[in-house]
């Protein structure tokens, strides 16, 4: 029981740091779902290029010393890079990939989708690096730790609880507060229907798209200044846990998948550190078939669409 | 039958004849028409540290050994399989190999999990075809009745005495021992916990796992602190060793300073110090094969491979270059010796020739047991020292016998 007591908190941290991850990633896939109601099992990869952006960058300027640009400069780069790269890769994924499939059977889609999956990390492993990169993160980010107690985190990883939550909250309140969000509600709720409206619904997905791949983007670089390191296949078990934080809170509900990224993570650490960390990656799963058995809809049940 | 034809068959036989003649009075044999070896390990992916200077090391060894007239004046050509530590690949590279009966054995495969699931193939195969690796430590390789297999690297069993002894003689109380949950990994982690406990009762011991592929640890980092560890010994190919020891230090335990690390031959790869950003400073690592730089037979070697690749190249050459290269002096050796009828070389004669012939290697003489494993291997223990601009591992150990 002291084991337990004395270890709790520093696992809950460890959770909350890993699910903040899942739950960033998260969003992508619930944004698209709840309003194409399709599984774009792409994200995880659009998450992993935004990685490699930002690793490309950091490279250029911290490893060939391009020129000496203070490293707060090189991150806020970074970030728009992976930012405006995945952003505009997701977009044209839908635009070439999804968009002639809109009304064909729901299976075309999510077998295109996983089609583009590899084809991404296809072409990353053999275009861009086969193994994992560098991400010199000790000459980008403070080498400090943050100590309360028993409990410690790197500045990182502090980062990266910090700054998923800010941008979950950020997209919280552009779908719920501002006129463009009840546009997307609206074509959640009824996408012909928003149509008579006068809503641009091709507009509205691509920026959907946009929105929900610059976070996976975000999600690439906070990951690759964390662990210091990207590569092609790092998309592919993030991107189910993602998936699976979605679904435990609700699919196409976003405040369902922010807590179903950081519930997932906690369960996870919890599962790691007191049962055995042979199956860490289980209890994700395991708790997404507990979840389902007991409440199909997700956590959180209701999809985007009944909330507008 | 008219007098032509008698006198056609005559002449005939009388060549026949003269060519037996020959190969019983001892002139050169004849040359085979073509003559290919593959090469297969993790040379691309999540492994390629370790596989890239494997490959040069093979690379070098066929050319040099084409420079001194090849196999009775023909040429040999290698093949590389790129498995990506991947199970699936490999045996797709396997079947390949099955059906070209000029693909007259393996260097390779480099990774035990990747032998234990060609090796039964390897060996059904009509003829079954020969492989020679460098660094497949797992005990089952050599265990499991096949003829086909053959390695110039000592075993697990003998590689955990020695980490075992390490840590025992270093002082260890209380040891994390982590896995990373493949064929290679948690037989060599029981192995060496097994060691402890009979030959140090009162060292604690706790088990973890690390998985291959993962990139956060903060979870098994935290058991580690609440286990109270002062050493770590962490049986892995070295994919997961940078992202391991740097959260480690940032959970404010530093190698060297108020823990200790020992790793595994993947491990014995000065590119951790820069892939981890300098947090595997200090630590350990131990390797199944000798290091070319310490072993006099192995000085022209050296030389003959910075004159290949670079004077720096040795730094990134990972811990099998030199076990690469003798491995594949082993496979031409016995293809060497091998007979050819009508230009062709059997695998069945290569596979014959292994099992009976010394070979003379840059590591030594090797002659195998029964079993396709070598008596008499050194193997060591190295430390990761210098910076992260010019990292490297020095010898600190070593165990010959």
């Amino acid at each position: 029981m002291d084991y337990f007591l004395q270890n709790f908190p520093q696992q809950l941290v460890n959770g909350l740091e890993a699910g903040s991850l899942y739950a960033l990633i998260a969003l992508g896939y619930t944004l698209v779902y709840g309003i194409l109601e399709m599984l774009n099992f792409a994200h995880g990869d659009v998450f992993m290029v935004g990685g490699f952006l930002g690793a490309g960058v950091a490279v250029l300027f911290v490893h060939n010393g391009v020129a000496s640009i203070p490293p707060a400069l090189i991150v806020a780069l970074m970030v728009l890079a992976a930012m405006g790269g995945s952003g505009l890769l997701g977009v044209g994924i839908e635009r070439i990939a999804y968009r002639p499939l809109r009304n064909a059977n729901r299976l075309a889609p999510l077998i295109t989708a996983i089609g583009v999956s590899l084809l991404l990390e296809s072409v990353v492993q053999v275009q861009i690096s086969p193994a994992p990169v560098l991400v010199p993160s000790n000459s980008l980010t403070p080498q400090i730790v943050f100590q309360v107690g028993n409990i410690a985190t790197p500045f990182m990883g502090a980062t990266l609880f910090v700054a998923a939550i800010l941008l979950m909250v950020g997209l919280d309140l552009f779908v719920f507060r501002t006129r463009f969000g009840s546009a997307m509600r609206a074509t959640a709720q009824d996408r012909e229907a928003a149509t008579f409206m006068g809503i641009d619904v091709d507009r509205v997905i691509v920026v959907t798209f946009l929105i929900g791949s610059a976070l996976a983007g975000v999600g690439g670089i906070l990951f690759g200044l964390r662990f210091s390191t990207v590569n092609f296949f790092m998309g592919y078990l993030l991107g189910i846990k993602a998936f699976t934080a979605a679904v435990i809170g609700g699919i196409g509900n976003l405040r369902g998948a922010m807590v179903g990224g950081l519930l997932l993570g906690v369960l996870e650490s919890m599962g790691g550190g007191f049962i055995s960390s042979q199956y860490q990656d289980t209890f994700a799963f395991l708790a997404l078939i507990l979840v389902l058995l007991v409440r199909p809809q997700g956590l959180f049940g209701q999809p985007l669409t009944d909330r507008a | 039958m008219g007098k032509p034809r008698i006198f056609a068959l005559v002449a005939m036989a009388s060549v026949g004849l003269a060519a037996c003649g020959s190969s019983t009075t001892g002139t050169a044999p004849s040359k085979p028409d073509k003559v290919q070896i593959a090469a297969e390990g993790p040379f691309t992916g999540d492994e390629a540290s370790i596989g890239a200077g494997a490959l040069r090391g093979i690379r070098l060894a066929v050319k040099d050994f084409n420079n001194s007239g090849g196999v009775h004046g023909t040429q040999v050509t290698l093949v590389p399989w790129d498995d990506q530590h991947n199970s699936q690949t490999a045996t797709t590279f396997q079947a390949q190999g099955i059906s070209d009966p000029t693909i007259l054995g393996i260097v390779g495969p480099m990774n035990s999990s990747q032998v234990l699931a060609t090796e039964p193939g390897l060996q059904s195969a009509s003829p079954p075809l020969p492989f020679v690796t460098e660094s497949a430590s797992a005990i089952k390789v050599t265990e499991g009745g096949y003829t086909v297999a053959h390695r110039v690297n000592a075993r697990d069993d003998k590689q955990a005495a020695l980490d075992g002894q390490f840590m025992i003689d270093k002082g260890a109380k209380k040891i994390a021992i982590l896995d990373s949950g493949t064929d290679y990994s948690r037989p060599l982690a029981d192995a060496v916990e097994t060691y402890l406990k009979a030959h140090a009762s009162t060292i604690q011991t706790k088990r973890d796992v690390a998985t291959n592929g993962q990139t956060n640890f903060t979870t098994v980092v935290t058991n580690m602190k609440a286990f109270g560890a002062d050493w770590v010994f962490f049986a892995d190919e070295g994919s997961e060793t940078a992202s391991l020891v740097q959260q480690m230090k940032q959970a404010q335990l530093n190698i060297g300073a108020n823990i200790n690390f020992l790793g595994t031959d993947g491990e014995d790869d000065s590119s951790i110090i820069t892939k981890s950003q300098g947090a595997y400073l200090g630590a350990y690592a131990s390797n199944v094969t000798a290091d070319p730089l310490s072993v006099s037979t192995a000085a022209s070697f050296v030389a003959g491979y910075k004159a290949e690749y670079g004077a720096n190249s040795i730094s990134d050459a990972g811990p099998f270059y030199g076990s690469a290269y003798a491995a594949t002096q082993v496979l031409l050796q016995a293809i060497a010796n091998a007979p050819v009828n009508n230009g062709k070389i059997s695998r069945k004669d290569v596979l014959s020739h292994l099992g009976s012939d010394t070979f003379n290697t840059i590591l030594g003489p090797i002659k195998y047991d029964s079993k396709g494993d070598v008596t008499n291997v050194t193997i060591g223990i190295f430390q990761a020292q210098g910076t992260i601009a010019a990292p490297t591992m020095v010898a600190v150990k070593s165990l010959s016998g």
